[in-house]
């Protein structure tokens, strides 16, 4: 080969593992040599963005600072572990699987919802609870790029026929929805809570992010995945190996583009039943202690879980490609190492225990393959039927992977007014307006998403889906789990900064408000192209504003994904960084027996209804989807108004409260109507001050007898309070004076986004 | 070990999801349960009823319960109840008999062919001598979990059902499809019955309702 030749080779092998340039040099200079061909994908799947976290590491690190004394285990694993007291410990991670999903909506959040499980279980903790974070485009945009008609829908556990939609947002809606629900409904794992946005920034790149709460019960050992013990066995359990998902890790690290449709042999397809099977098997071979560390193999597939395990317990490995189970036998060695088959696990085990473990396995049917073993020196070595074809250093693969100080500017104030009376908001007081609420979209009941999951599975669940936050009792000491997620995009867009304050605040303020202080918080970063300086730096400045205000409510970040690339011929998404909260209700156990939690909507006619508030922000809505605020954040007062509902619940009997959100005090008032009983306005308050969202307020009612207390206890807490209104039957009649036939608001907001999308439940 | 009632068997297939739950529930009411595996045959004298949880046993591969009704731990079942035992199949378990030819019926895919997780009204058409044989309320009030709860068969089948006094307990309002709004139905000589809603996440008050509790 001439040296014209050899160039323009190394050209077409540098896109093909997305490698760059520089990176190509890094290579050579760690190695001291050309790497090997087997070295490509090796260096191509654990240096992605997806694998390596380049251009987001060197930001994450803040994160470090918000652990405290609560949490165990955090350092090299897939999530810390947080300890909650009588031995009761939880661990809870949500990631992204936005490009799967907008490629092949039912498989990609399948297998989203898998993979997630994984990271859970694989740590020794029983999964008992999952909640889902999606945004979509508008209703009837058809993205580019893509085909209107349907296109690889598989058959599903939980019934899925072909889409009939015309439109191919509807047609993802649908299956994303269906995805989450036939694979957790099937592995036996209630989806308890979510949230669902709509903004036509999603368009060509929606978000799905699932997130996983497992359980560690008084007793139960937590699982690791560092390799140890020289001559230890590694151990393959779970579905065969195919070819599909392989360059999944490298495909989630680029931009979406005409050719994304083609790109849908990159997508894995699930079975949940193998998940199962896998859940109860690992956890009971773990309980009879025949592992010595346990990781699933996720992105990137064995090239990752191995490499990582060995790197984590300073040892080596030798892996035997040729022993891996696989289900093509055309199937390459490279294809094995980056194979993203789903439901396979990796484990390490002493030679005494194998035989046990693997009748444990059988007994599951599952077969458990011995693969390689553990050894002395750090090195991989990699043999393909006899030959070896690699030796090489785990250690700078995982740890020296490039850090990209991407270029970012410090975080200024957007769309901020100086003057209070500059707040615009559109004429939202027309009555016409606020009917429309009750059917729209982006407001109307998500019934017909919820209603698809398995809610209750478990036994733990005593608030699911149809509730602002999901409450769930621990079987052990009866105490109260909270689980939220927040980020709501319209925030995002006004401003990154509060947006991702208000990405961690809403949503603990909304356990605050049924007796729950957050404990602890994850997060799935979803932005852009991170090479641009603006998407760049809204991230930096949620990174910094999610560590601020994890410190403030002493609630550390234990876990964390970070999802780049969300952008589509040069469109980016809103940047939306999701938060999950889990947090924890009083000692007493009465708390959950009683029933003394408040409700969502209103309880009883003749009540007081209040709005406290602690305003520091208030929102205007210039134009549609079009938001400018004034005000200046002020955590300690918000983080005084999360530990005063947090109290006050334990002290008032409180029938119903919510948090005032996107629609203001006047479409949250609707809401609460929405039950058995409406309300009405006790004096005038203006349209603007009605239909504005300010952050942070909160509609309480309260009975007779309490109302004294509630007052008192307000007072002495030095916050805000007025009394606004009383609960009546059957009428919705608001503060500006306007009124509502609640029977059709009913009607319309019952019929949910099955107004606008036809095929869901 | 504390004296409980007697043993009750709760039968385990893999991909059964309810079956820790059922365990609990039996538990809870005092009586011993124990899983039977669904490769296991067992001696029929050791106990004194059984339970079919709800899940995706065999991944619902081929059709829900189809694989199930033909594994080893199901001739074990035949005979208990040919022998007059009590028997009861939830969710998937009443698919599983369904299946199994010891329950009338079949139970397809939800009308609107989505997965419905819902809590619904019953009513009891006829009672059930072993299971929740006291109950004395008006409507039931239990949740649903399924994707296949659509009770189906031949109009002619149906008559037998309904003249045989076969129906257990209907829906209020109607989630599903199912024909003649059956929820729950029973063998002619009622020892063995399934349903499609859950009891055994509504036996106690936080859980939204204790309807559940009088089934065992």
């Amino acid at each position: 080969m001439n040296q014209e030749n050899q160039k323009i080779e190394l050209q077409k092998r540098l896109k093909h593992y997305r490698i760059s340039v520089a990176e190509y040099e890094m290579i050579k200079s760690l190695l001291g040599r050309e790497p090997k061909p087997i070295e490509w994908p090796l260096f191509s799947a654990l240096w992605s963005e997806h694998c390596s976290y380049k251009s987001s590491r060197m930001h994450l690190k803040k994160f470090g600072k918000t652990l405290n004394a609560s949490v165990l285990n955090a350092a090299g694993e897939n999530a810390g572990v947080v300890d909650l007291g009588y031995d009761e410990r939880i661990v809870f991670k949500m990631e992204s699987h936005n490009h799967p999903s907008f490629i092949e909506p039912y498989q990609g959040a399948a297998t989203g919802v898998g993979g997630i499980l994984r990271d859970i279980f694989t740590m020794g903790a029983r999964p008992i609870a999952l909640a889902d974070y999606l945004c979509f485009g508008e209703i009837s945009v058809t993205p580019i790029g893509l085909q209107e008609t349907p296109i690889g829908l598989q058959k599903s556990t939980a019934g899925s026929e072909t889409s009939t939609t015309g439109n191919r947002m509807g047609f993802l809606v649908d299956g994303v929805v269906r995805g989450i629900g036939g694979y957790g409904n099937s592995v036996g794992v209630p989806t308890v809570t979510g949230q669902t946005n709509f903004d036509k920034s999603y368009d060509k790149n929606i978000l799905v992010n699932a997130m996983a709460v497992g359980l560690l019960r008084p007793g139960e050992k937590v699982a690791l995945s560092a390799a140890k013990g020289p001559g230890n066995l590694v151990v393959y359990v779970g579905a065969k190996t195919g070819k599909d998902g392989v360059h999944g890790a490298a495909m989630a690290s680029e931009s979406f583009d005409e050719n994304s449709e083609a790109k849908k042999p990159n997508v894995q397809i699930g079975d949940p039943y193998f998940e199962k099977l896998l859940i109860e098997s690992c956890l009971e071979v773990l309980k009879k202690d025949l592992v010595v560390s346990i990781q699933d193999m996720g992105a990137a597939g064995l090239t990752s879980s191995s490499f990582e395990m060995a790197s984590k317990g300073n040892v080596g490995m030798s892996l035997k490609l040729d022993q891996v189970p696989i289900r093509d036998s055309s199937i390459q060695p490279e294809e094995i190492l980056l194979s993203e088959s789903q439901e396979r696990m990796l484990l390490i085990c002493e030679p005494k225990k194998i035989q046990v473990l693997q009748s444990e396995f059988e007994k599951w049917g599952l077969d458990a393959v011995v693969v390689g073993e553990v050894l002395q020196e750090r090195k991989i070595e990699l043999w393909w039927k006899g030959e070896l074809l690699t030796s090489i250093d785990p250690y700078p693969l995982v740890e020296n992977a490039p850090m990209y100080d991407r270029t970012f500017r410090a975080w200024t104030a957007k769309n901020k007014v100086i003057d209070k009376s500059q707040l615009q908001n559109e004429d939202i007081s027309k009555k016409k307006y606020t009917e429309k609420l009750f059917g729209h979209v982006q407001f109307t009941s998500r019934k017909n998403i919820y209603r698809q999951y398995d809610q209750r599975v478990g036994l733990n669940t005593v608030r699911g889906a149809d509730h602002d936050v999901a409450i769930l009792r621990l079987p052990d000491s009866g105490r109260a789990l909270g689980v939220a997620v927040g980020c709501r995009p319209h925030l995002m867009k006004m401003d990154a900064r509060i947006g991702a304050q208000d990405a961690v605040y809403y949503p603990a303020l909304q356990l605050a408000l049924r007796g729950i202080k957050v404990v602890a918080l994850t997060d799935c970063l979803n932005f852009g192209n991170p090479e641009r300086p603006e998407i760049m730096s809204e991230f930096v400045a949620s990174v910094d504003a999610i560590t601020e205000s994890s410190l403030k409510l002493k609630a550390p970040v234990i876990s964390g994904n970070v999802s780049f690339y969300n952008e589509t011929l040069g469109e980016n998404i809103i940047s939306t960084p999701a938060m999950g909260l889990v947090g924890l209700g009083p000692e007493d156990a009465s708390f959950i027996n009683g029933g003394q939690i408040p409700q969502d909507v209103f309880q009883h006619s003749g009540n007081s209804v209040y709005l406290v508030s602690s305003a520091k922000v208030f929102i205007g809505e210039i134009s549609k989807s079009q938001f400018q605020y004034f005000g200046e954040p002020d955590l300690n007062a918000w983080t005084e108004l999360v530990d005063a509902f947090t109290a006050l619940t334990r002290k008032v009997e409180i029938s119903a409260s919510q948090m005032v959100g996107r629609g203001g005090l006047g479409w949250t008032l609707a809401q609460m109507s929405l039950g058995n009983y409406g309300y009405k306005g006790a004096f005038a308050i203006s349209s603007n001050e009605l239909w504005q969202e300010t952050l942070y307020q909160a509609v309480f009612e309260v009975n007779e007898t309490e109302s004294k207390k509630f007052e008192i206890f307000f007072q002495n807490n030095k916050i805000e309070f007025k009394k606004i209104g009383e609960v009546q039957a059957d009428i919705l009649a608001l503060n500006d004076g306007t009124s509502f036939n609640l029977k059709e608001c009913k009607k319309s907001y019952e019929l949910g986004l099955r107004g606008s999308i036809e095929n869901l439940a | 070990m504390k004296k409980t009632a007697g043993k009750i068997g709760v039968v385990r297939f893999p991909g059964s999801n309810c079956d820790q739950d059922v365990y609990q529930f039996v538990a809870e009411k005092n009586y011993t349960p124990e899983y039977l595996w669904h490769l296991d045959h067992f001696d029929l004298k050791d106990y004194l009823a059984l339970l079919l949880p709800g899940g995706f046993s065999y991944g619902d591969y081929l059709r829900s319960g189809a694989l199930s009704a033909r594994s080893p731990v199901m001739n074990s079942v035949r005979e208990f109840a040919n022998r007059g035992g009590p028997i009861l199949g939830i969710c998937n378990g009443f698919q599983v008999l369904a299946e199994s030819g010891l329950l009338p019926g079949a139970l397809v895919k939800n009308a609107r062919l989505r997965f419905i997780d819902d809590w619904v009204n019953l009513k009891v058409e006829n009672a059930n001598p072993f299971w929740a044989k006291n109950w004395t309320g008006d409507k039931m009030y239990l949740p649903i979990a399924h994707g296949d709860g659509r009770y189906y068969a031949p109009a002619d089948d149906l008559k037998k059902i309904e003249d045989g006094d076969q129906i257990w307990l209907r829906y209020v309002e109607n989630p599903n499809g199912s024909l003649l709004n059956i929820a729950g139905v029973m063998n002619q000589k009622k020892n063995v019955a399934g349903l499609m809603p859950h009891p055994e996440r509504a036996i106690f008050d936080w859980m939204g309702s204790v309807d559940g509790w009088s089934f065992l």
